[in-house]
């Protein structure tokens, strides 16, 4: 009898094990960092991966911004840690992870596939040092000024193309009760380098910022200095609301959705989130080129690649990681899938948006930003690209501006002695280029 | 073979015996990292690199001159004073009153006690919620009438330290009042109703009776909520991240931005080793007063 119990329970096993997926399959794991919302898409892919590929099972990692590096770096230096990840791209931040060996050479990747005919060179530049590729520049990001067309409706506002109707624009609105005309969410620190971002490109021009990352300019140029004091005037001016630095990026992004302020400066990742919040009322939303602050000034559109992607130098999964990069980024399923999430993709995009229904906003997004394309673009993220010790002196800074406890002339010097300091222990990137083959 | 339990080595074994496994775990996960937090402090490690160089005392020394450390430290002494008035000051005070309360003790007593097992991120994500510019705490000042002082308390740089601090003390407060009450347990009845028929009042009861029968428990609660007040981190991250500019920049997180964000370990790990030192001194003031309480 005792036999008998045992067979039965073996053959009523077998089938259970035979189905369990986790026998053979090679698990790699994903990190991805970024605001939620952002990162789903990435998910979203790797499912569609696991799907292809019954014998791989892609765990995807997301976490914010704030505590991802510090838990990558430890796990990289271990040895450990995921097989392919995010992470800053240069001239700042994944210095340190390449001079330690941390992340593998991609270029042999990068000529097998045929990165090039997705990668613009532009963007090599930024992600290779030593003539070797070190990360994937996934998508292309901007920012931009997002408003409610209700409430500018209601007020008899339009998108204002000079500085001078900006100004009336706000004033009409302060009048109008709205005490926060433009949302900042500056509690959280990062938002407002979006502004710095695009202020500083704006008034020193793309060669102005390439002349400090990548020669001898310094942040304390006088183009530096007047974009800060504009920042710093704007919320002297009540712009960002009576207390700018009280109100964290969530809390903003719940306000905007939710009709109570008019308009703020962000990038494409909001979309979906924003989709989920204001449902129908989506259409009530649009973006615009925030207008040249004085005359004779070009919008540069601002132009980011979000971040990279790596490949842990011991992976031993590493054909897998570059399959699934290939599949977000080269596979056109792949890049409709990124771009029906309002993510666009490095290279070209015919093909994709042949077959992809992007979002309105995100379409309007891209627009504002494409009308200005020939006057040459700027980065949107000052701070992925920069050292950590340059990125906390700049938080510290913007939120001293706006608190109005520092002048514009010590928040730069500041800046400029956290990057001399960086460059000094060669903490930044110079700028990159593959050896030819 | 096996020992005989009545022999004397087994009774000197048998404790060493069921100590080791906690001694083990405490080994791993406490003495030694502690040791290389030590050893890192002396190097100039960047997280990343596996090579890193022996600088001596170059990281205290930096300690001594960094300005933003010192604000750090300072703000840590502040936040620890405001914590310490609240949790043993309020928490005295509310033990002494729930001490005397015989009908719904126990449903306040759980209303005190139950944020103490609320998560240090759910209690930040509450009052960050609630400091807001029209968030509920200004709504009740405006309410009572007090609008007056309603402030941008977490972008206020007069105000979020304190306010942090408070709301740290209010997921805590109920750890004091649980100790204070049951100090207060052990006070000898007859010793109230001694003072009672000598004419004193309450508070003259509280004064000469109370107080001096809890002066151990105080020193105790005192101790314990001076080191929890030092090696808070959560609830300043999670609502701050030590900001506007730094002033709610405490050590802990001071360590944090320059270890982990700014892949400067070792003199993060100086910051950690500054802020050990701290904390142990007043751990050994904590045991010192157990032990003389004991004998």
């Amino acid at each position: 009898m005792r036999n008998k119990l045992l067979v039965g329970a073996v053959a009523l096993a077998l089938p259970a094990i035979a189905a369990s997926p986790a026998l053979a399959q090679t698990e790699v794991v994903v990190w991805v960092g970024g605001e939620p919302g952002q990162t789903t898409v990435y998910e979203t892919i790797a499912n569609q991966f696991n799907e292809e590929n019954p014998d791989v099972e892609l765990t995807v990692v997301t976490n914010t911004s704030d505590i991802f590096n510090p838990a990558l770096v430890p796990a990289l230096s271990a040895g450990e840690g995921p097989d392919v990840f995010t992470f800053g791209t240069g001239p700042g931040q994944p210095a340190a992870l390449i001079a330690g060996g941390l992340v593998a050479d991609l270029t042999d990747a990068y000529y097998e596939h045929n990165w090039s005919e997705m990668i613009p060179e532009g963007i090599i530049v930024q992600t290779s040092s030593d003539g070797k590729l070190w990360s994937y520049g996934n998508e292309v990001e901007t920012t931009g000024m997002f408003y409610n067309k209700a409430i500018f409706a209601e007020h008899g506002l339009s998108v204002p193309t000079t500085w001078a109707e900006m100004e009336a624009t706000v004033a009409t609105l302060q009048s109008a009760g709205y005490e926060t005309p433009i949302g900042l969410g500056g509690a959280d620190k990062w938002p407002v380098s979006h502004w710095q971002s695009m202020m500083f490109g704006r008034y020193a021009g793309p060669a102005g910022i390439e002349e400090v990352l990548f020669g001898d300019g310094a942040w304390t140029d006088e183009a530096f200095v007047k974009a800060s004091a504009q920042l710093q005037k704007m919320g002297q001016d009540g712009w960002f609301g009576p207390s700018p630095v009280a109100i964290g990026y969530g809390e903003l992004m719940d306000s905007f959705w939710a009709g109570e302020i008019p308009m703020t400066f962000t990038g494409p990742w909001v979309v979906g989130g924003g989709i989920a919040a204001a449902g129908d009322r989506i259409s009530d939303y649009s973006v615009f080129a925030v207008p040249p602050f004085e005359d004779g000034q070009k919008i540069h559109p601002t132009n980011s690649i979000g971040s990279g992607w790596y490949i842990r130098a011991n992976s031993e999964h590493q054909d897998i990681a570059i399959a699934y990069i290939n599949r977000m980024f080269l596979d056109l399923k792949g890049r409709v899938t990124l771009l029906n999430n309002g993510v666009v993709p490095v290279g070209p995009l015919d093909e994709a948006l042949s077959e992809a229904s992007m979002p309105q906003l995100s379409v309007d997004i891209w627009k504002s930003a494409d009308d200005h394309a020939a006057n040459g673009s700027v980065p949107a993220f000052l701070d992925t690209i920069t050292p950590g010790t340059l990125t906390t002196v700049s938080y510290d800074g913007l939120q001293a501006l706006l608190l109005d406890v520092m002048t514009p002339e010590e928040f730069t010097s500041a800046m400029q002695e956290a990057w001399s300091e960086a460059k000094a222990a060669g903490e930044i990137m110079l700028p990159g280029g593959l050896a030819a083959r | 073979m096996l020992l005989d339990p009545d022999s004397n080595l087994a009774k000197r074994l048998n404790p060493v015996l069921f100590l080791l496994p906690a001694m083990a775990i405490y080994l791993v996960f406490a003495i030694y990292p502690t040791i290389s937090v030590v050893e890192y402090s002396f190097t100039d490690w960047d997280g990343i690199n596996p090579k890193r160089e022996y600088i001596g005392l170059a990281n205290y020394e930096r300690l001594f001159t960094d300005k933003i450390f010192w604000e750090a430290f300072r703000n840590t002494f502040v936040w620890s004073g405001v914590v310490i008035v609240i949790n043993v000051g309020l928490g005295l005070v509310i033990a002494a009153m729930l001490a005397r309360v015989w009908k719904a003790r126990l449903i306040i007593q759980t209303a005190i006690v139950l944020p103490v097992v609320i998560s240090p991120m759910a209690v930040a994500t509450i009052w960050r919620w609630m400091y807001q510019p029209k968030g509920v705490v200004n709504q009740v000042l405006e309410a009572i009438g007090l609008g007056a002082l309603k402030t941008p308390w977490l972008g206020s740089p007069d105000a979020v330290l304190y306010a942090l601090a408070f709301a740290h003390s209010w997921s805590t407060i109920g750890l004091s009042v649980i100790i204070f009450l049951a100090g207060l347990q052990a006070v000898d009845e007859d010793l109230y109703d001694a003072a009672r028929v000598d004419g004193a009042t309450p508070v003259q009861s509280f004064r000469y009776v109370t107080l001096p029968a809890l002066r151990p428990v105080t020193a105790v609660v005192f101790i314990l909520t001076l080191t929890q007040s030092f090696k808070v981190f959560d609830i300043v991250w999670a609502t701050t991240q030590g900001g506007p500019i730094r002033f709610s920049e405490i050590l802990s997180t001071y360590m944090y931005k320059r270890g982990a964000l700014e892949n400067d370990y070792g003199y993060g790990a100086a910051i950690g080793v500054a802020l050990l030192v701290i904390v142990s001194l007043a751990t050994i003031i904590y045991m010192r007063i157990q032990h003389r309480e004991e004998q």
